[in-house]
């Protein structure tokens, strides 16, 4: 699936004794995959800690509503280095509603871009 | 890379809040692949299993690396496994199944302090599993 996330202004927490932590609030956004689709609720944000060899560990959490109102609970760690224009995510699942059930059951990768209008993941099962 | 570990006794925890329990201690194994290579140190090298409600058994795999040049790399894999119930039931006897015949995928980060494998702190990997009787066998790739 292909999921679109719009973030909030920055929270620089600072140096804390992992690293320097930022705090990217989740306004909203839209996902669109084969089996499900629908919208990104506000609530959620990406922890992300930068480590001393200059990238960005990645943890994300957020809800998901998909188009016939089912919520799904998404995370993901991560990590991000720009100097190698990496992001790469670990996203898990998890939901009550039967019809989305596979996702409890799978574990998946995903490949993301930070764009002007905010971060775009591409998520894909491991098959 | 391709990652064997060897597992000893299971210690059986039991019925905890989310499923039923189960330690498996590492006794040995091996990996080996283009960049790097060497043993599993035992002491310490376990996987946590969680058997949930829903047949899914999640994996929680810590093992200590060392390499063939004496660096340690701590890696630590999430996973999950799960298939149709004989599969499953077969796997529990000890027979060797053919992998594709249940879901076993897990995704291990690496922590090392040597320089020469710093790359591993900075990459997601992707792994699929194969359960043999005397422990898993993991094809371990990079997430490019």
């Amino acid at each position: 699936m292909v999921l679109h996330l719009t973030t909030a202004a920055i929270q620089e927490v600072g140096s804390t004794p992992r690293g320097r932590l930022f705090i990217f609030p989740i306004l909203g956004g839209s996902f669109e995959g084969d089996r499900v689709r629908g919208k990104v609720l506000a609530g959620g944000a990406d922890w992300a800690t930068a480590t001393a060899d200059g990238a960005f560990e990645l943890d994300l959490r957020a809800t998901l509503e998909a188009d016939d109102g089912a919520l799904i609970y998404l995370t993901f760690t991560g990590v991000r280095d720009d100097a190698r224009q990496y992001l790469r995510t670990l996203p898990r699942f998890e939901t009550a509603a039967p019809q989305y059930d596979f996702l409890n059951r799978l574990l998946a990768v995903g490949i993301g871009e930070i764009r002007p209008d905010g971060p775009v993941h591409i998520i894909e099962e491991l098959l | 890379m391709t990652l064997r570990v060897s597992v000893s006794s299971p210690q059986n925890i039991g019925a905890v809040p989310h499923g039923t329990r189960r330690t498996v201690p590492l006794n040995g194994g091996d990996f080996e692949g283009p960049r790097l290579r060497g043993t599993v140190v035992p002491e310490g090298s376990a996987d946590w299993l969680l058997l949930r409600a829903d047949g899914v058994l999640e994996l929680d795999l810590r093992v200590t690396l060392l390499t063939h040049d004496g660096a340690l790399i701590s890696m630590k894999s999430f996973g999950l496994r799960h298939g149709p119930p004989e599969v499953i039931a077969a796997i529990a006897r000890g027979e060797t199944v053919d992998p594709a015949l249940y879901y076993f995928r897990t995704t291990p980060r690496f922590e090392t302090a040597h320089p020469t494998y710093a790359f591993l702190n900075r990459i997601i990997a992707v792994a699929t599993g194969d359960r043999r009787a005397d422990g898993p066998i993991y094809a371990i790739h990079e997430v490019l």
